[in-house]
């Protein structure tokens, strides 16, 4: 018995303090499953569906016209089926900070469309927060913590088989919030614990960095291409001759493939005569990205390296694509993202249950720990709602609009934060008034969508576009079981239906 | 495919649900009778072995494994949700997602 009662003050605690954390990672991985859709449905330029005629070469064209500066690398993605249009991006020399920009797929000529943080906003606040590498290790330490509940709580649970379908909603309060918390961990912890470990080890070699600056004398580099079987080649600090056309080197690699798709299209240190262009190859028929990158030299076309990557390193892409769920097409897009609401249902069932157990105590700390939900639970889909809003209402001419977008995230946050803050000696009135928000926030918006761009819903479901039609439809369907759960809060006489659990995290 | 594995995977969910006394009585009246627990839960990997059989026929080794884990994960939880909310659609549900399967096998 001593160790069970050990785990569970473990589990407790070390669940209890990341926990709001995580429910930040989870859903923002959650809506990052369908990250692109996002980016689609935030880019009216891309509402009609129409591919993009462009080639490489415009692309690099633009670039060269736009961008005086002399650059470390650029990088670009053709246009695929979720997205169709070209990406560039690209880094100066000598500054860490990376450019991007989409080009209007309408367009003949190379022109960019209107900024916007797109769908990846999700998937950046997913790995790092939007705080860079020290984001980056405060969601490893998440992860970690995670593992550490996932286990615990395993060892904790005495019924684990006897308990498995066993919901009591009818119960008391403690009880049906356990029951919920196990349900939702006890039946989806194979994704739990197989998405947390893949989660952590994406980041490897950055959490556990001693093994590679020993061995390799601090230069992580040469670890990386080594490992990777990437290629390279120092600068020679000699002016570059003029390059070769990319379409051509893509039309060649494809030939070397046998037909292959292309993937990211990378050019290093292109104004020097060393310029190397790398060419990825991209198949989403399998769980690991392939690597087969080929690397011409960038002014006279020679290949000079076939990617050969080591055995450790195919094994981590494995459980990396495991992790992003690139492979499977929408359906396995869609099976992450019940699951990862099923994670988020885990997390709010959780709490609920700490809350209760201490809500009989009357627990001085009870009314933060609430506020502190409030402004996680329902503060988070409730920013999401608003940038969504954001990325429809400013205007298209606007300057640094991306990041006006992400202040009409952080602002709004901070306001409802302010309001949970506020509220949180009634928690009730306050959970009712932000699914009442949720649900005008969520229904409204595809009516705006529809008033300022031509994307509307009706249009895309006469076009049969589902991938962007289903954003509206998602929104449509929170919004609906958001003011239903308001409905059944505000009628509610008996305190068994209060406590039914909140899918405010179905919200999006 | 993806239809008949998720309704093995829920038939799997239910089998084993029958198999424990406490879900048995809230899914059948009390004087009908069910095989041992045991036979139930055979019959369950069985449910769960074909469903895999079809992921993986249909969608590869790697993917359908893959497929078919969330595929079961999500039956469990469907079928504790209507257990707690609407226990009399949990049977009910079973020849309609094998209807469902059948009718998409089909077309």
């Amino acid at each position: 018995m001593k160790l069970r009662q050990s785990m569970a003050g473990l589990h407790t605690w070390g669940g209890l303090l990341p926990s709001w954390l995580l429910f930040v990672i989870i859903f923002a991985g959650t809506v990052a499953c369908f990250d692109k859709e996002l980016s689609r449905w935030m880019r009216p330029a891309l509402h009609d569906g129409v591919a993009s005629s462009l080639g490489a070469d415009d692309a690099r064209g633009w670039l060269q016209q736009n961008v005086s500066d002399e650059l470390h690398a650029f990088w670009m993605h053709g246009p695929t089926e979720r997205e169709p249009y070209w990406r560039l991006g690209w880094e100066v020399d000598g500054t860490e900070t990376i450019h991007n920009v989409t080009f209007d797929p309408r367009s003949r000529q190379a022109t960019p469309m209107a900024e916007t943080v797109g769908g990846e906003f999700f998937f950046k606040l997913h790995y790092n927060l939007h705080a860079g590498d020290v984001g980056m290790y405060i969601v490893g330490l998440a992860g970690m913590f995670m593992l550490v509940a996932l286990v615990s709580g395993v060892i904790i649970h005495r019924r684990i088989f006897k308990d498995f379908f066993t919901l009591r909603p009818r119960a008391n309060g403690q009880r049906a919030w356990l029951d919920a918390h196990n349900l939702f961990g006890v039946v989806g912890f194979p994704f739990h614990l197989v998405l947390a470990y893949t989660g952590v080890a994406i980041f490897v070699a950055s959490y556990m960095p001693a093994a590679a600056q020993v061995s390799y004398a601090g230069n992580v580099m040469q670890y990386f291409g080594e490992v990777m079987g990437s290629y390279h080649r120092d600068e020679l600090h000699q002016p570059a001759g003029k390059p070769v056309s990319l379409d051509a080197l893509i039309a060649e690699s494809q030939r070397q493939w046998g037909g292959g798709e292309v993937g990211w299209v990378s050019v290093h240190h292109p104004d020097d005569a060393s310029a190397v262009v790398d060419i990825r190859r991209r198949d989403r028929s399998r769980i690991a990205s392939p690597q087969d990158t080929l690397t011409y030299d960038a002014t006279s076309g020679e290949l000079l390296n076939r990617q050969d990557a080591s055995t450790g390193y195919r094994a981590y892409l494995w459980l990396a694509g495991l992790h992003m769920a690139q492979f499977g097409g929408t359906l396995v897009r869609l099976l992450y993202l019940l699951m990862g609401l099923a994670g988020c249902a885990m997390l709010i069932g959780g709490l609920q249950v700490w809350l209760a157990k201490r809500e009989q105590r009357g627990d001085r700390s009870l009314p933060w720990v609430r506020a502190l939900n409030g402004a996680v639970f329902g503060g988070l889909p409730l920013a999401s709602l608003a940038l969504l809003w954001g990325n429809r209402l400013i205007p298209t001419g606007f300057a640094e609009r991306a990041v006006a977008e992400g202040w009409v995230f952080a602002g709004a946050w901070l306001l409802v934060a302010l309001w949970s803050v506020l509220r949180r000696q009634q928690g009730r009135r306050l959970l009712r008034g932000q699914l009442l928000l949720g649900a005008l926030l969520a229904l409204v918006l595809p009516l705006v969508n529809g008033l300022t761009t031509g994307g509307h819903l009706l249009a895309s479901l006469g076009r049969g576009d589902w991938a962007l039609a289903s954003v509206d439809l998602f929104l449509i369907a929170a919004g609906l079981v958001c003011a239903a759960c308001a409905w059944r809060l505000d009628g509610a006489g008996t305190p068994a239906v209060i406590r039914r659990r909140s899918p405010r995290v179905q919200e999006a | 495919m993806l239809l008949s594995a998720f309704a093995l995977s829920y038939l799997g969910m239910m089998l084993l649900c029958l198999g424990m006394n406490r879900h048995r009585s809230e899914l059948l009246r009390a004087d009908r009778r069910v095989p041992a627990a045991l036979i139930l839960r055979s019959l369950a990997a069985v449910c769960f072995g074909i469903a895999l059989w079809l992921c993986i026929t249909s969608q590869g080794g790697e993917i359908g494994a893959v497929i078919w884990l969330c595929l079961v994960m999500l039956a469990g939880v469907l079928l504790a949700l209507l257990l707690a909310w609407r226990a009399r659609w949990v049977l009910p549900l079973m020849p309609l997602l094998a209807a469902g399967a059948a009718l998409s096998g089909l077309w």
